[in-house]
């Protein structure tokens, strides 16, 4: 079974919601070691989501493309900066297709992966979002069934979360306090559990 | 939180109208957001354009220093917080005038990404663009690891310097390479007494006891060097310069600027107890101190507390220095 331009539609914008529903958890954790703006930057990225996917798109990469637009536009943080990266990346790696098979779930996030951290300068293990998506791509390597991936994925970077609480963070504003960040969740390791929960919801 | 204030989450936007309303000869808003201040008249045809940015709460950084000699446009985020990608794109197309653009802003992880990224996305469109980061804060990492600092007051140089070479008509390989120099010629570290809160936030950014300072501390509030009870201000310039001496050595003859800024509430008498000192020491030193530069040029709110800043000159530099310049809080010439 496939995903078609609807599909991600749907999807995204429930991730939105999610987005959106979870920004004051999201800042008060991110104001333990950070800047406390990750759960208000996640609302703006979603609500210019909501916006950019009330219209009709044609093609996988044009959903991905409209909510790469909206995440540049939302904020300054990088973590908006970053999905505006992820979805770039997605939209450029899916040009041409019509629908997504689950064979293609781990190529796509391993792409995502190389370009945030080619872009965001940070590496696997230093306890930021990309080791979620890692999990959630290792994961994904031997998915046949598309209506298991919201589960699955769920499942990874639930684990992921729990496996680095206990680790410092390495890189970012928490970095310089990094013996503080032992035993805390990361911020940016939540939000991706929250946001891909509402793939479980519609599951 | 005790601010002259509407609304926090106005701030940064009621800032920006106020402005441009008091100073409309120099500066005018644009962006799709609105978040881009531009010199008044745009871009300058067949000028390198010269772009800044970062968050709010650092007046005349970054904005203020858009003008005649200066900047060209500056993308600019809430209290503390980068502009978005689309904001940064913004501000390069109206800086351009068909000679390139520089992006010239200082070292922090966030803004580096969404300038990079608003870079690369105009590449596509035909736009050439450089890169020059400002990193001259000693205390945010050592000199092994120079390129992880953190850009400070030190950035008023690099847009001063950068804005007289593109003014004179220089190309974006040259206007790129001066900056550069002129960025690799600062040093600079701050001292903080008391913190500043950020609006959107409400309290405030650090906590430190009523007899206690920081040295080093970043103009976010990021730590510092060392926190320890309060000295008296030749002992704490003394260290400043010291640190500032041990990372870029200077010797009879020497030429350099010299910046004593405040971090936002200190005022300037105690601005000028410290260069009191440190004109003394350059003196002892046969420095040549050119256009001493004591007031508010980098701020981070109200934060208590002073940055010392040393700009190591050669001719070019020096010149440049001296070149005319204009905007709501630096004239020169």
């Amino acid at each position: 079974m496939n995903w078609n331009t609807k599909d991600l539609q749907n999807w995204l914008c429930q991730c939105a919601d999610r987005m959106i529903a979870s920004a004051p958890e999201l800042n008060e954790l991110d104001g333990q070691l950070g800047d406390g703006d990750l759960g208000a930057t996640l609302e703006k990225c979603g609500k210019l989501m909501q916006d950019g996917l009330s219209e009709e798109t044609d093609t996988p990469a044009d959903v991905f493309k409209v909510c790469a637009m909206a995440c540049s536009r939302a904020s300054g943080s990088s973590f908006g900066t970053l999905m505006a990266v992820a979805f770039m990346t997605l939209a450029k790696e899916t040009n041409g297709k019509n629908a997504l098979a689950c064979g293609d779930v781990e190529p796509l996030l391993g792409k995502v992966l190389e370009a945030l951290m080619a872009r965001g300068k940070a590496s696997l293990g230093d306890k930021t979002m990309l080791d979620s998506i890692e999990a959630i791509r290792l994961a994904a390597a031997n998915l046949t069934e598309s209506a298991a991936l919201p589960k699955i994925a769920v499942a990874a970077a639930s684990s992921a979360q729990e496996e680095y609480r206990d680790k410092p963070n390495r890189i970012g504003r928490a970095r310089m306090f990094a013996e503080k960040s032992i035993g805390l969740n990361d911020p940016g390791m939540v939000a991706v559990v929250r946001i891909i929960s509402s793939g479980r919801d519609q599951n | 939180m005790k601010k002259l204030l509407n609304n926090p989450d106005d701030y940064a936007d009621q800032t920006l109208d106020g402005l441009c309303l008091a100073h409309p000869e120099f500066y005018t808003r644009g962006g799709e957001s609105g978040r881009v201040i531009h010199r008044t008249g745009g871009a300058v045809a067949g000028k390198v354009g010269i772009v800044s940015g970062g968050g709010s709460g650092h007046l005349p950084v970054f904005t203020g220093y858009c003008g005649e000699g200066l900047l060209d446009a500056c993308s600019i985020g809430n209290v503390f917080a980068g502009p978005s990608v689309a904001d940064c794109i913004d501000a390069m197309k109206i800086a351009d005038g068909g000679a390139g653009v520089l992006r010239l802003y200082g070292n922090y992880g966030g803004d580096c990404m969404n300038f990079d990224m608003a870079g690369e996305m105009l590449e596509i469109e035909g736009l050439e663009s450089t890169t020059v980061l400002v990193a001259d804060d000693v205390a945010s990492a050592p000199p092994e690891e120079a390129e992880k600092r953190r850009g400070v007051a030190g950035m008023i140089y690099a847009f001063k310097i950068a804005g007289a070479k593109a003014s004179a008509g220089a190309s974006l390989a040259e206007v790129t390479a001066t900056a550069q120099k002129a960025a690799d010629a600062c040093r600079s570290i701050g001292v903080a007494l008391t913190p500043c809160t950020v609006p959107e936030a409400g309290k405030p950014t650090f906590e430190i006891a009523a007899d206690e300072i920081e040295m080093g501390m970043g103009i976010h509030g990021e730590p510092g060097i060392w926190r320890g009870k309060m000295k008296p201000a030749d002992e704490v310039a003394a260290e400043m310069l010291d640190r500032l001496l041990a990372d870029q050595p200077l010797e009879n003859g020497d030429r350099i600027s010299v910046l004593v800024n405040s971090l936002g509430a200190t005022p300037h008498e105690e601005l000028y107890i410290l260069y009191r000192y440190l004109a003394k020491r350059f003196d002892d030193l046969g420095v040549t101190v050119v256009m001493p530069l004591v007031g508010r040029y980098a701020t981070s709110m109200e934060m208590t507390g002073a940055s010392l800043t040393i700009c190591k000159l050669d001719s070019e530099l020096e010149e440049l220095l001296h070149a005319p310049a204009n905007c709501a809080f630096w004239r020169i010439g």
